[in-house]
């Protein structure tokens, strides 16, 4: 806009004074020649030419009425000049054809008039310098005109810009933002132009649609993060379950065959024992064979309860504390008494339906555990059994359970605690952290499938050093009183 | 004299149990399956047979079927290995050894013994049923 105006007005401008001078020029010159020539006529009359002193006295009352600043008549070699002028002055005389020739501020003129047989010469010289004046001053009057106009303009220009672009401009920084990732920021501008708060008002509502379809599509990525986790939570807990189910099928299959090969070990070693003599030095060795044999079967009977599958009758019990009871008596005969066990148990707790001795192999099996953790003196396991209602919130945490109550048995130990590892493993039939013949690697195995037929859950946390807690959860069940 | 008759597959069972009931006093014949078996009582009758649950040719479940419909008055002990029984691959539940017992005491097994036994738990059970 303003460079539009930089090259127009300095043309228009240029034109303007170039007419103005034109004009000025021409009026000039038409009325030196139009004077010229009246009083040139002026100067005869009849074919006759007025006498020398009136000739005289019209050129002085051209000079003195301002209407010349030369004045002189030549007849033949005849010069009059006007009273006024002295002979320095009147050789100044060199025709001017265009106005402002010479540089001499002053325009002269000749106009030949012919009386009879004599040629005579009017030779005038008319001032420039008003001309001139006042071809400056309309200059000055044009410049002024394009200086105030520009100085208008430039004015205007500003408080436009103001109006129109400062809220486009932020508009603009607004749109930066948004773009950049930060739409959080209402776009509000103010504007007395209807397009710009129309603009800003669709702006606007397109940024919050942005944000609408943003938190939308951020929350469904949350959610499905969250789904893509718990089920690959899930799938890491089915194949746990199904790794322990398959090795629980192996291992039935191994106890088939084991009891069939243990079966006749242990009559064949009964009738050999049979036909020896009281004295016979065989009969310890044969003595020997039927307790290890034995043993062997001890071993295939914690397979088997490993690897049996749920479905078996189970009962309703009003309350197993008196099972725990029994369980925790049994364990206290098989721990040395420089344990300490704290047991804390709810009364009455239940109703459970469950397998009372397997709820009690449970107990001993997670005891004994703990207890075989514990290598420093001052060793402590905790009991503690309890019902237990698990809320949703709870199932955020431990997604294997479901809304209800359930029983929940507690056995922890101030032990040396297992890494991560251990823990992945701890359930695996036959897999032991002790020594080859110090622990047949099925205790918690067995724990694991007496809560799967339970229909229940465990839940371990361990430090090294520390100690390990157990936490066995088994469904309550709901008896009509 | 008591007859029993005894099935299994596996030959040492099968010479074992022999051996404890014929010092028991019984009067024993022995059959690798259940065809043969059923084939020995119709040729000798039986007071008792005690048979392997899982057996190639006709299994436990069945041969306790036929004796029970063919010999109403025969006692019938069926032993199993425990565990779940049979390739791996079969589902753990469908073939589960209890499932399996449970069968055998449904079409007429007077009693059903888990291997492996005490000698004296089963000859104690082979007298109580024929009253020997």
């Amino acid at each position: 806009m303003l460079a539009i105006h930089a090259v127009l007005l300095p043309l228009l401008s240029f034109g303007m004074l170039t007419v103005v001078r034109n004009v000025q020029q021409e009026i000039f010159t038409d009325h030196v020649r139009i004077y010229s020539r009246v009083f040139a006529d002026m100067l005869q009359s009849n074919g006759q030419l007025a006498d020398d002193e009136r000739i005289v006295e019209a050129l002085d009352s051209s000079i003195l009425g301002g209407r010349s600043v030369y004045a002189v008549f030549q007849v033949g070699n005849r010069r009059l000049l006007s009273s006024i002028m002295n002979e320095y002055d009147a050789e100044k005389f060199v025709e001017d054809f265009s106005f402002g020739e010479h540089g001499d501020d002053v325009y002269y003129l000749a106009a030949p008039l012919v009386v009879g047989n004599t040629m005579a010469v009017l030779e005038l010289g008319f001032d420039e310098v008003p001309t001139l004046l006042a071809i400056q001053s309309a200059r000055r009057t044009i410049l002024t005109i394009v200086m105030v106009y520009l100085i208008v303009t430039v004015l205007l220009a500003v408080l436009v810009s103001d109006r129109v672009s400062s809220p486009l401009q932020r508009l603009r920084r607004d749109s930066h933002k948004i773009a950049s990732g930060d739409y959080t920021r209402k776009m509000s501008v103010d504007s007395e132009i209807n397009e710009i708060r129309e603009l800003t008002d669709d702006l606007e509502h397109m940024r919050s649609t942005l944000v609408g379809i943003n938190a939308r599509l951020e929350g469904e990525i949350a959610s499905r993060e969250k789904a893509e986790a718990e089920r690959r939570k899930a799938e890491t807990h089915l194949r746990h379950m199904h790794r322990l189910q398959s090795i629980g099928t192996l291992a039935g299959g191994v106890a088939h065959e084991f009891n069939n090969v243990l079966l006749p070990i242990l009559l064949y070693t009964d009738l050999a024992l049979e036909d020896l003599p009281d004295d016979s030095p065989s009969r310890p060795n044969l003595e020997r064979i039927l307790k290890l044999a034995n043993r062997a079967k001890g071993l295939s009977e914690q397979i088997l309860t490993f690897g049996r599958p749920s479905g078996e009758a189970m009962e309703v019990h009003s309350n197993v504390a008196p099972v725990l009871d029994e369980a925790l008596s049994m364990v206290r005969a098989l721990i040395p008494a420089s344990i300490d066990i704290q047991v804390e148990i709810q009364r009455p707790l239940g109703p459970l339906e469950c397998d009372p001795n397997e709820l009690q192999q449970l107990v001993v099996n997670l005891c004994s555990n703990a207890y075989k953790a514990i290598k420093k003196g001052d060793g402590r396991i905790q009991v503690s059994a309890e019902s237990f209602d698990v809320t949703p919130d709870y199932v955020k945490k431990h997604p294997r359970l479901e809304v209800g109550r359930y029983v929940r048995v507690t056995v922890a130990d101030n032990g040396e605690g297992m890494d991560s590892a251990t823990i992945d493993r701890m359930f695996d039939p036959f897999f032991s952290t002790r020594d080859v013949g110090k622990g047949t690697g099925l205790g918690l195995s067995v724990v694991h499938g007496i809560v799967a037929k339970h229909s229940g859950d465990i839940a371990v946390s361990s430090e090294v050093e520390i100690g390990t807690t157990i936490d066995v959860y088994l469904p309550q069940v709901e008896v009509s009183e | 004299m008591t007859r029993v008759i005894i099935i299994d597959d596996e030959e040492d069972i099968r010479v074992v149990l022999k051996e404890i009931f014929i010092r028991a006093g019984f009067d024993v014949a022995v059959a690798s399956d259940g065809n043969e078996g059923l084939n020995l009582i119709r040729e000798t009758g039986a007071d008792l047979v005690i048979t392997d649950i899982i057996m190639p040719g006709s299994d436990g479940v069945e041969t306790a079927y036929d004796i029970r419909m063919e010999f109403p008055s025969t006692k019938i002990i069926v032993m199993s290995g425990g565990g779940n029984t049979g390739p791996v691959d079969y589902e753990p539940s469908a073939i589960a050894t209890n499932a399996y017992l449970a069968s055998a005491e449904a079409v007429g097994a007077d009693m059903t013994i888990t291997k492996p036994f005490d000698r004296e738990e089963l000859i104690k059970a082979a007298r109580e049923l024929t009253g020997h």
